[in-house]
């Protein structure tokens, strides 16, 4: 049932993908910070109501609290009525991954799990995404155009996710199609597994985000098995053997883990790419800036975090009665925090709207703040780093083709499809 | 004052180089580590900033009293 839009401050429905498919969040957003910076929304008939943060300030101040904001009751969306707020990231059998951990616990978990993503194993890894990311752009060098999502974007991301989980590259097809189905539910496209007339519906996202999570978890119990019986070097052998205070993990902490990564890993990075793409051509005079002097690409990494927030929210539940810029929220209230507005703030960057790839200070929060901060920053860094200095070496002249294809989603800033052109490289 | 870095938390982000590079450098290995330990006047409100934005609140002031 549609929402009544005289229950939602200038009618602005935030919940409503086609805002953020169609370019209007900005101005949506931009309109709130003025006049409401955290507006109710009623929920819908299947979701719950939450409050909407839009100020840089108060998702630092909510991000910087995780005893009094929790993830435990889910990070996505504004969570179902009726089934105590689904969480896609809680895989369905009870374990809880480190994103829908709260302290004390998730602080000794991410201790264990951060020694696969120190600034010294990302460095270690330099070398061979670099490799990756050339044999990716061999297998389109001869040709003059291609789906830069499908055939470039999406997998470096996935290469280096896999390849540090240990996963044969024959699956590797698979996990791309079931973190889309994950993620990506609500979008039509990725519901090929549910009957024809629902998709589009609720109903549909609920279907193919489980059935995604289901056979997800499935390979996971069954490569978890082979480690135990072989272990090898990768990041599973290492769960395997890891403990927290002397216990070890269980069956269900690595495998909600296995799955936070693989989706945390793909979804996100392979959109920063791709909007990253996107923007370079939208803004010609700083790509050539870039393009001219290389050493300009960590700034213009970072511009590109915040320009494109890869990931539109977090949301999180009070655990007692509190204050936000004044307005009352109680205990059990969700919020949810909205990057883009965040990284648009007028408070905080001057100018906001203008994408200069030597932004600085950039303080951006695409990657949040505090004890849920990006545990893989340092991987996507580096992954976004490498693949335009690769890319623009080799493909000077590589141009957008036509607008993206936006994924239909208010949690991911997703590309499905971008056609690229190109001079074929030697 | 005297600024200090928690080891425990700091995981290696390097803002605190980024914000206060009169204060803080990064180590070999990338983790942040405090260059001038008392930090002049000038370079307070950098510190501030560095304290504000290290992703894992692994920063802060040594209070004088101890
Ligand atoms: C540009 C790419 C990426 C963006 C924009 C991004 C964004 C984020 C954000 C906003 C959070 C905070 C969650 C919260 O506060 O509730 C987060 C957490 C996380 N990210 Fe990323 N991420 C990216 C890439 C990656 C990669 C490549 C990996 C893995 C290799 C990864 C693994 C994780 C994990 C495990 C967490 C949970 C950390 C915790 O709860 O302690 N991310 N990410
Ligand atoms: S900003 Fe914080 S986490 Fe990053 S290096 Fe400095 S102290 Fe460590």
């Amino acid at each position: 049932m549609p929402i009544d839009p005289a229950l939602l401050p200038f009618g602005i429905n935030l919940l409503d993908a086609p805002l953020f498919t169609e370019g209007k969040a900005h101005e949506a957003f931009r309109l709130l910070r003025r006049e409401r910076p955290v507006p109710w929304h009623p929920g819908t008939e299947r979701l719950n109501g939450f409050w909407s943060l839009t100020k840089y300030e108060d998702i630092l101040h909510v991000s910087r609290h995780p005893e009094l904001f929790i993830s435990s009751k889910g990070i996505v969306g504004a969570g179902l009525r009726d089934d105590g707020g689904y969480v896609p990231i809680r895989p369905g059998d009870g374990g809880i991954s480190l994103i829908t951990m709260d302290p004390p616990r998730h602080v000794k978990m991410r201790r264990l799990v951060n020694k696969g993503f120190t600034p010294r194993a990302v460095n270690a890894m330099e070398p061979s995404i670099r490799k990756v990311t050339n044999e990716i752009l061999d297998r389109v060098a001869s040709r003059n155009e291609c789906d830069f999502v499908l055939e470039i974007a999406s997998q470096l991301p996935l290469a280096v996710i896999c390849g540090m989980m240990g996963l044969p590259q024959d699956v590797w097809p698979l996990m791309f199609e079931l973190t889309n189905s994950v993620l990506g539910a609500g979008d039509p496209e990725y519901q090929s597994e549910v009957p024809e007339e629902v998709r589009g519906s609720g109903e549909a996202e609920r279907q193919t985000s489980m059935g995604g999570e289901m056979r997800m978890l499935g390979y996971f119990a069954e490569i978890i098995e082979q480690r135990r019986r072989e272990p090898q070097d990768d990041l599973i052998s290492i769960l395997l053997e890891a403990d927290v205070d002397g216990e070890l993990l269980t069956q269900q902490d690595i495998l909600a883990f296995c799955f936070l990564i693989i989706l945390a890993g793909n979804e996100t990075t392979r959109n920063a790419i791709s909007g990253g793409l996107v923007t370079l051509c939208e803004h010609p005079e700083e790509r050539a800036r870039l393009q001219a002097d290389m050493s300009l690409i960590d700034g213009a990494v970072e511009e590109i975090l915040r320009w494109t927030s890869p990931l539109h929210h977090m949301s999180r539940v009070a655990t007692a009665d509190t204050e936000i810029r004044g307005q009352k929220i109680a205990s059990g209230d969700r919020v949810i925090m909205w990057y883009p507005s965040a990284n648009r703030d007028e408070d905080i960057f001057p100018d906001p709207y203008r994408f200069d790839i030597t932004r600085s200070p950039n303080d951006h929060l695409a990657f949040g703040i505090g004890e849920h901060f990006c545990l893989g920053a340092g991987f996507a860094r580096k992954e976004m780093r490498v693949m335009f200095e690769e890319l623009f070496r080799r493909f000077p002249d590589i141009q957008t083709a036509g607008p993206p294809d936006r994924l239909r989603s208010t949690f991911i800033n997703g590309i499905k499809h971008l056609p690229v052109t190109f001079t074929p490289a030697r | 004052m005297r600024v200090q870095i928690n080891f425990d938390q700091c995981e290696g982000h390097g803002r605190c180089a980024i914000t206060a590079p009169a204060v803080f450098r990064v180590d070999a290995e990338g983790y942040g580590q405090v260059a001038v330990e008392d930090v002049p006047d000038e370079e307070r409100a950098r510190v501030e900033r560095a304290i504000r934005l290290c992703p894992k609140q692994a920063i802060a002031w040594v209070s004088e009293t101890v």
